[in-house]
């Protein structure tokens, strides 16, 4: 595969090199059914082109539907999984040229923090264990030193030092989530993938924890790839929004214009689909009829358009591509083009 | 309108006794429910909400007992039913929609096989008119081709569709009051909307009241006519949503409100709630939001009484006095 695309292409404009950059990924899954005669029968398209920048200290959420491929794209920002196609940047170096060395500055570099507490640490470490496990694998410390930097991390996520000596049973859900947290912090990352980091805690705990986020963030220029469910949180914590559906991002705009002013039909289903602030407040409900379809065989043309409520002809024949109509908000729909706009 | 009530839970008790001492999961809730109405119970996790549900259907498990009050269904004292009354009861009257789609179903029979195990128990007929029972109800919770889907495991479902058919399954015998744990939680947010309308629908054709055990006020905003607030095993506040929204009378209710992020509006910082909820094997003598409330004062080291803040709106706060 050739590598067209130049990322150190000549900054005219002042923009900042993104942390990491994605271009062109696609991520396909082959099908096969029959033990003896094995046969390839169909391809899980689970990520199928995308192309998103995330930007030195700051956060891209992605949102969309269970099945959309969100997981698998923060996979393979976590060298977890490889793409099938298209590169990956890191600091500018494609991911797929990683030298043994890069490969390691990389896995302390990117950090991860999952939805559920109760399942992501491990019940028989001790909190000094989990939060030094990623420390002592990527560097040579001392006993002394591991253990001041555990005390230091327990500290910046707001914990005291003698929870250090305890077991995750011990805690409640904010105060684990916080120990992932301050995993995660240990190798100094400069990436964290958020995938879920508050929906399976207590409403009460949320708010302090998207805060500590935030204001790590701030203290330490992290950059996060946010996946979230609930859009009020994405639109509190990012910066860059992509909404995906069936392994496309549809739509990309900061967070302010995409609420206000979303164009693609189907973030505007999402947004509509968002619970209220208010018992008053009435939202413009707009049910899209079925569900996701299978990526295995995805619909033509436009993914989205058998549940489209705007469907034109043209949307079952021609891919729409994701184009900016206004400054930093792209979109792709047939809607917009010709300078057309949605009703 | 008092024969409109369906459900009256009174100084409703339900202890735990450990080891290591009692855990007064539920600590004397009162409330009332109408004909149709939708009463959202919030609360974080510990507060006792789910541990009210599972006492009005009488499945406290070991070691907890409801030792106090009293839940009166229909005018009845289900706390003075037999155990095989009360499994009577359960299904046919009072039924629980289970927050989890993915556990609730039983993973080794079929979606037709579990929905007929419950409509035998309502219907004494042959299995070929069970089965055009059993895909009357997956048509009336929208799931599209019924007759293929008798076949099918759970696993061959998605969540959403697998959550209707939980909907089925509690509906398939008519009840009264429907107690929806959490029902949403796992969904996507399109497939929640399109089952909280299932439930709205439901509930327009049946007139069933339901009780929605939830942590979520956009939930409370959507779905529900009144609201009651628990925290630490007792309701701090119960209103009228409306009125719960605009003049919130509790310091929680007003910190838990206003720490959401909205989908409509910037902040910088939200404003959180500091601290823990609180371990209810060691309850502050006094209120227990006192160590976490920005209002906090000495009075507040005796437990307050329920205020009227408003006709049908009740506060447990010295705010109120």
């Amino acid at each position: 595969m050739v590598t067209t695309a130049t990322p150190n292409a000549p900054a005219t404009t002042a923009a900042v090199e993104p942390l990491v950059r994605l271009d062109g990924i696609r991520r396909h899954f082959p099908v096969y059914r029959g033990n003896l005669l094995r046969r390839h029968t169909g391809t899980v398209k689970a990520v199928d082109g995308i192309s998103i920048a995330i930007p030195p200290g700051q956060t891209y959420s992605l949102v969309g539907e269970s099945g959309c491929g969100k997981t698998t794209t923060s996979r393979m920002v976590l060298m977890a999984d490889a793409p099938t196609e298209g590169d990956i940047y890191f600091d500018s170096r494609p991911m797929r040229q990683f030298t043994g060395a890069e490969r390691r500055n990389f896995r302390a570099s990117v950090q991860a923090v999952f939805q559920d507490p109760w399942s992501s640490l491990n019940p028989r470490m001790r909190v000094d264990q989990i939060i030094a496990e990623p420390l002592i694998t990527h560097q040579k410390l001392s006993r002394s030193e591991v253990r001041s930097q555990v005390q230091e991390l327990l500290n910046v996520v707001g914990l005291h030092p003698f929870h250090a000596e305890r077991y995750p049973h011990e805690f409640s859900g904010g105060q684990r989530q916080r120990i992932a947290i301050a995993r995660a912090l240990s190798t100094r990352p400069k990436l964290i993938v958020l995938d879920e980091p508050v929906s399976a805690l207590d409403v009460s705990i949320r708010a302090q924890i998207l805060n500590l986020l935030k204001e790590l963030q701030s203290t330490y220029e992290l950059s996060y790839l946010l996946i979230a469910h609930n859009l009020a949180t994405v639109r509190y914590m990012s910066h860059i929004v992509g909404v995906m559906y069936l392994g496309k991002i549809v739509e990309e705009s900061p967070p302010i214009e995409l609420f206000t002013n979303p164009q693609h039909p189907y973030t505007k289903a999402l947004i509509s689909a968002s619970l209220p602030a208010h018992p008053r407040q009435q939202r413009e409900e707009i049910v899209l009829s079925g569900e996701v379809p299978s990526p295995l065989d995805p619909p033509s043309g436009c993914t989205f358009h058998p549940r489209c409520p705007f469907v034109m002809e043209r949307c079952a024949g021609d891919v729409p591509i994701l184009k900016e109509y206004t400054p930093k908000h792209f979109t792709s729909c047939h809607l917009y083009e010709d300078g057309q706009t949605a009703g | 309108m008092t024969n409109d009530v369906i459900l009256k839970v009174q100084d409703l008790q339900t202890h735990f006794f450990t080891r290591t001492g009692v855990v007064k999961a539920v600590d004397g809730i009162s409330f009332e429910l109408r004909r149709g109405e939708t009463l959202g119970i919030v609360g974080e996790s510990g507060s006792g909400k789910s541990m009210t549900a599972w006492s009005i259907l009488g499945m406290v498990p070991h070691p907890g007992r409801t030792i106090g009050g009293s839940i009166e269904y229909l005018g009845e004292n289900l706390l003075e039913k037999s155990a095989g009354e009360m499994r009577d009861i359960r299904g046919s009257g009072i039924c629980m929609v289970m927050q989890d789609p993915l556990t609730s179903l039983n993973p080794v029979f079929t979606i037709g096989d579990q929905l007929m195990e419950t409509l035998r128990l309502e219907y004494n007929e042959p299995r070929r008119s069970l089965r055009q029972r059993a895909i009357r109800l997956l048509a009336n919770v929208r799931i599209p081709a019924p007759e293929d889907r008798l076949i099918n495991y759970p696993h061959q479902m998605s969540g959403g569709m697998r959550q209707r058919v939980v909907g089925a399954i509690s509906i398939s015998r008519e009840p009264n009051l429907l107690i929806a744990d959490e029902p949403t939680t796992s969904l996507d947010a399109t497939i929640q909307l399109q089952y909280l309308r299932l439930l709205k629908d439901i509930q327009e054709q049946t007139g069933a009241a339901i009780i929605f055990i939830t942590h979520d006020f956009g939930i409370v905003a959507r779905m529900c006519d009144r609201v009651a607030v628990m925290y630490a095993g007792r309701i701090v506040e119960q209103s009228d949503v409306e009125d719960m929204f605009d003049n919130p009378g509790h310091p929680y209710t007003e910190a838990l409100l206003k720490s959401v992020p909205d989908l409509d509006t910037d902040v910088d910082t939200l404003p959180s709630i500091e601290g823990q909820p609180p371990s209810l094997d060691a309850l502050p003598v006094g209120c227990s939001f006192e160590p976490r409330c920005p209002y906090a004062w000495e009075r507040c080291q005796e437990y307050p009484p329920e205020f009227m803040l408003a006709p049908g709106h009740s506060s447990r706060c010295w705010r109120a006095e």
